[in-house]
């Protein structure tokens, strides 16, 4: 399964990004959107798959604002 | 050859194309790699390329009227860049920047890419409905506000 991943900065700060992705999306895990090292918050399905093809929004937050809101 | 037959047959673009006419668009195609910060296409000049994405990531950045320019998305493996043009025959909407240093496209001229369509409408077909797709994807992107959910 291929999964076409919609990411979305929780923010708006930053823009998203698009890319295919081997492996499912996990809450918690890291990505880079552009230069941005983002963690994962929610996943959620856009439309039924097509063939090989999953279809997934993320939205995702800065980990420097994680770090941040930590201290 | 088959290391861009497997590239294609994950990109959703190809979705549903036999492997004859996916080396058919293979034969189109060629591979152009970039580094960070190099420009990929600029705005405003002719569109007479679109380009899949390989490996890496690119920056889509757009310059308002004003000249102010801001990064509007970023694109990475498996996406294609560059279709409007080949859609409304229009010059680029924004520019392509390389994000990563081995960003790595795939570059399909509009005249050879519209000649096969011509000759196998069946790919015509398969690519055009994929194309609105993408573009579909792409607004539901743009559209989605994860304060909805």
């Amino acid at each position: 399964m291929i999964y076409k991943v919609s990411y979305v900065v929780q923010s708006g700060e930053y823009p998203g990004s698009i890319k295919n992705e081997d492996e499912e999306p996990k809450v918690g895990a890291r990505v880079m959107i552009g230069p941005i090292e983002c963690e994962i918050l929610e996943v959620h399905q856009i439309m039924p798959p097509r063939g090989d093809f999953t279809f997934l929004h993320v939205t995702v937050v800065p980990v420097e604002r994680l770090t941040t809101e930590e201290d | 050859m088959d290391e861009l037959l497997q590239i294609l047959k994950g990109v959703e673009l190809f979705r549903d194309l036999s492997e004859d006419q996916l080396d058919q668009i293979s034969k189109i195609s060629k591979k152009e790699a970039y580094s960070k910060g190099d420009i990929i296409c600029k705005q405003g000049d002719p569109g007479d390329a679109m380009y899949v994405i390989s490996s890496g990531q690119v920056e889509i950045n757009v310059s308002d009227n004003k000249g102010n320019a801001y990064s509007a998305l970023y694109l990475g493996a498996g996406q294609l860049v560059g279709e409007m043009a080949l859609v409304d025959e229009g010059t680029r909407s924004a520019s392509v920047i390389g994000v990563e240093d081995e960003t790595v496209v795939y570059n399909i001229p509009n005249n050879k890419f519209t000649a096969l369509c011509v000759a196998d409408t069946a790919i015509g077909y398969i690519m055009m409905r994929n194309i609105a797709q993408d573009l579909s994807f792409k607004l539901r992107h743009r559209d989605y506000d994860p304060t909805d959910t």
